[in-house]
């Protein structure tokens, strides 16, 4: 199958799909924008190296950024760096290397500064590769690509840290806030990430992960859960990004993301416009956006609250949503890394690999949802190859109201009935329980995407024979998902 | 340390343009130096400690006896830096000739790389400030990096594990005044390039030093003359790469496609391989392989799509348009020196005009169509 594409909508569209106003939404209460680097009061009880339990440590006095650099670049295993309330001004990456166990701890968010607005290296804030790594209280401030970096590390805590750009909506961003990839063993919490260009919080091709606590604002992607295997996100806050709270796995990756816990997170207001750079995954994520979940397996989004997300609040899709070619999702045997007991069978594999486009085993329940789905995603004409303008489209033939609370494409299964229950035969096994306040549409994508190519927009057509809207209890989908398999514990 | 002794000095070639310096040759022919008896740390407080590089003269770097400076064929482009680099072998061994990767030194070898700055980029022999000097050596647990920042006297280099950026202004190829961050990458950043294996096995290599790339000027042999190098297969058997300096004001369009094609694959192993090779961070992430014995052309970047090439994409599609430079994100991404757009990114502040001509001829000489959903 060919990547989704309306393009040959937009031309047809032209005059009759005026932009959804997304301005002017009298019941959203908007906070006042707080400043990012506002100093805050210092907190009671100094960090000082006899606060860390490390062999080797040092104190740098505030601001000394040639001190902290000449220790990051002379460290002994098991070190520990603590640093001064106070601004660090630096012009070059903090850089940790071939060193195990060590601890960069400062005197807390805002009160501890690194500033890296005037860096002249194309380079991150914070870059660490090495195990058992921690990192905590301090503030990263305008770094040139990522904010906090940390990469083929096992065993990583992150506390209290937050990556901060100032301008909004600004695609010269670092991409990412605070960014643990290929890790396995991490903890991220009480952290904060505002403006960056790709993802705020993110963990991706990680394996045993707790993320819980954090908050993400005007991101493009607030939290971004990509390739990563046993991870449980709770008690965050994902508002005003372009997406709030996203899992999936990227084409060809060779973490084949599973077991993902989406609980009590606050999920609202995901309306900002998308301004990553063109060419990027997260370029492709609609405004409006609460969750989603794409080629991915054994989800569970459960206990959330989701408001005011203008296309949806939570959309269930295929990996060829992205790309529609099979082998680009090809991960072949050798190179898998991680755990896939259980699954494999699932992953349409041959004798040398697998493919990781499908999304299934998905539970969704017992989630909270108000004014969500009025003003779906819309943009066939500057976007026209995005294939959310599929749900903007089938919004407006459907004449306004609001979308699904929860959507699926519907990609994949072997049935599709718009009108029976026993005609969804939902392979995928997508469980939605129809708790108050929500609804279901499993949208017949495949089908809409090869009707506008031959008949172009027909939203008549697509309401009677691609759009499923089942009744309470939702059936086929009013199942109970598979119990997921906890991340191992997390040195704390 | 004792190091053994060398054939000749030659005289260091700027890396990037323009006619060899004239810098003298200090070095003397002594097959046996004396032992001076305490070896001297490999990472002293102060580079001349090393009993490697001994001074600088304002146009000449002077090292110990039996020091031998080297040539590579294809450079590295390091914002018009001229570049100087010697290797120094302990008394009584050689380093072994391999077919691939960096010759087989001895334990104990120490590479040196001196970076100088000319006034003017016009005359890169002339008014040259000697920067830093960074320094490799070889021990039991693998090779380790420092850098050395040379003093504003020029008399001595200190180590500087944090390195520096320095804003330096020369005089550009325009004849005007032309500003930017020089970067001396910290200790922790030598890994960035210097890297090598899988990831349960890292560990620091040397880069320039391979046989296919000191393979110029007849200089293999003569270190083996020299008794600086064994195993020396005959001629007609050792690769060689590219000599850039053969390359100095060639118009790339009137290159044939085979000198054509070597020219821009061997700038492509040298600027970007060090991360875009199957078992980089990088090039595993990108799936873009740009060393010179890749023989994949989708892992070469034809029509290839990015993974998360952010900013850098420029808005393009393909990491490669065949017959489109213009359109190809590894043009746009070497034509640029925009921070978050610009690759290599460590190591350049400049853009490398010659290395974008050369790179943009080279991808309009490819054929072929992108399909654009990627089928």
């Amino acid at each position: 199958m060919a990547r989704l594409t309306v393009a040959l909508l937009s031309l047809a569209l032209i005059g009759c799909s005026p932009e959804p106003d997304k301005t002017s939404d009298p019941t959203l209460v908007v906070d006042p924008t707080p400043d990012p680097i506002d100093p805050k009061e210092p907190t009671d009880t100094e960090i000082t190296c006899d606060s860390v339990d490390r062999a080797n440590c040092v104190e740098i006095a505030a601001g000394d950024s040639a001190a902290l650099q000449d220790a990051v670049n002379t460290l002994e295993d098991d070190s520990a760096i603590v640093l001064a309330e106070g601004t660090y001004v630096l012009d070059n990456q903090v850089t940790v290397r071939g060193s195990d166990g060590f601890t960069l701890i400062g005197q807390g968010i805002d009160v501890t500064i690194l500033d890296f607005s005037t860096q002249m290296t194309q380079a991150n804030g914070v870059d660490i590769v090495g195990d058992d790594v921690h990192v905590e209280g301090f503030t990263i401030h305008e770094a040139q690509k990522d904010g906090l970096r940390i990469e083929e590390s096992d065993g990583v805590v992150i506390r209290a840290i937050k990556a901060n750009w100032e301008n909004e909506n600004d695609s010269t961003n670092g991409a990412y806030g605070l960014y643990p990839v290929r890790v396995s063993h991490v903890l991220m919490e009480d952290s904060e990430a505002y403006n960056a260009s790709d993802a705020g919080i993110y963990v991706g091709q990680c394996q045993h992960a707790i993320v819980r606590n954090n908050t993400a604002m005007r991101n493009v992607a607030g939290i971004e859960i990509e390739n990563t295997q046993f991870a449980d996100v709770y008690g965050n806050h994902a508002e005003d990004n372009t997406g709030g709270l996203v899992v999936f796995d990227l084409p060809g990756n060779p973490v084949v993301g599973r077991d993902v816990l989406i609980r009590d997170n606050t999920i609202v207001r995901n309306n900002r416009e998308n301004f990553a750079s063109p060419g990027t995954t997260v370029a492709l994520i609609p405004p409006g956006t609460g969750t989603f979940a794409m080629a991915s397996r054994r989800i569970e989004i459960t206990g959330n609250t989701f408001d005011t997300n203008d296309t949806a609040d939570i959309a269930l899709l295929s990996g060829f949503i992205v790309d529609g070619n099979p082998a680009s999702w090809y991960v072949p045997n050798a190179d898998l890394i991680g755990d896939i007991s259980g699954i494999e069978a699932e992953l349409f594999a041959d004798a040398d690999g697998i493919h990781t486009f499908r999304t299934f085993d998905v539970y969704v329940h017992d989630n909270t949802h108000a004014g969500s789905g009025t003003s779906p995603y819309l943009d066939i004409v500057n976007d026209p190859d995005n294939p959310a303008n599929v749900f903007g489209l089938l919004h407006l033939a459907l004449g306004g109201p609001p979308l699904g609370n929860v959507l699926y494409d519907a990609i994949g299964e072997s049935m599709f009935s718009a009108t029976d229950a026993v005609g969804n035969s939902n392979d995928n096994r997508i469980c939605v329980v129809a708790n108050e306040g929500v609804n279901l549409m499993s949208i017949d994508l495949e089908a809409i995407d090869a009707d506008i190519n031959q008949y172009g927009p027909r939203g008549d057509v697509w309401i009677s024979e691609m759009l499923y809207q089942p009744a309470a209890p939702f059936a086929p989908f009013d199942c109970v998902g598979p119990a997921l398999i906890g991340p191992d514990s997390v040195d704390q | 340390m004792l190091w053994v002794v060398g054939a000749c000095s030659p005289a260091p070639i700027p890396d990037d343009s323009g006619t060899p310096p004239v810098i003298e040759d200090t070095s003397t022919v002594d097959p046996m130096p004396t032992d001076t008896g305490t070896p001297a740390p490999l990472d002293p407080d102060a580079l001349s400690a090393l009993g490697v590089v001994l001074g600088f003269d304002g146009s000449t770097i002077s090292y110990a006896p039996g020091v031998q400076v080297y040539q590579i064929a294809t450079p590295l482009f390091s914002d018009y830096a001229v570049k100087e680099r010697a290797f120094a072998l302990p008394e009584g061994t050689t380093a072994g000739y391999t077919a691939s990767g960096v010759l087989d030194f001895p334990l104990g070898t120490v590479l040196v790389k001196s970076f100088l700055l000319p006034a003017d980029l016009r005359v890169p022999t002339d008014e040259l400030t000697l920067i830093e000097t960074r320094v490799m050596f070889l021990e039991k647990d693998g090779w380790d990096t420092w850098p050395y920042l040379w003093n504003d006297e020029q008399t001595e280099a200190f180590k500087a594990p944090s390195g520096t950026v320095r804003p330096v202004t020369v005089t550009g190829f325009d004849g005007k005044p032309l500003t930017f961050p020089y970067l001396v990458p910290q200790r922790n950043q030598c890994v960035d390039c210097h890297e090598r294996g899988k990831v349960e096995a890292r560990h620091t290599v040397p880069i320039g030093p391979t046989a296919r790339n000191l393979n110029v000027g007849g200089q293999l042999a003569d270190f083996a003359a020299a008794g600086l190098l064994d195993g020396l297969p005959p001629d007609d058997q050792v690769d060689a790469a590219t000599d850039a300096l053969t390359l100095v004001g060639v118009d790339p369009t009137t290159l044939d496609d085979a000198t054509l094609d070597s020219a821009a694959r061997d700038y492509l192993d040298v600027n970007c391989a060090h991360c875009h090779n199957p078992l980089g961070t990088e090039g595993r992430s990108s799936q873009l392989f740009l060393n010179y014995d890749n023989d994949d052309a989708f892992n070469l970047g034809v029509c290839k799509k990015p993974g998360s090439a952010g900013a850098g994409t420029g808005g393009f599609t393909f990491d490669i348009l065949p017959g489109v430079p213009e359109e190809s994100i590894l043009w746009f991404r070497l034509q640029t020196s925009v921070v978050g757009e610009m690759m290599p990114d460590i190591g350049r502040s400049l853009v490398h005009d010659d290395g974008v001509t050369l790179l943009a001829e080279w991808i309009r000489r490819i054929d072929g169509v992108c399909k654009a959903d990627g089928s």
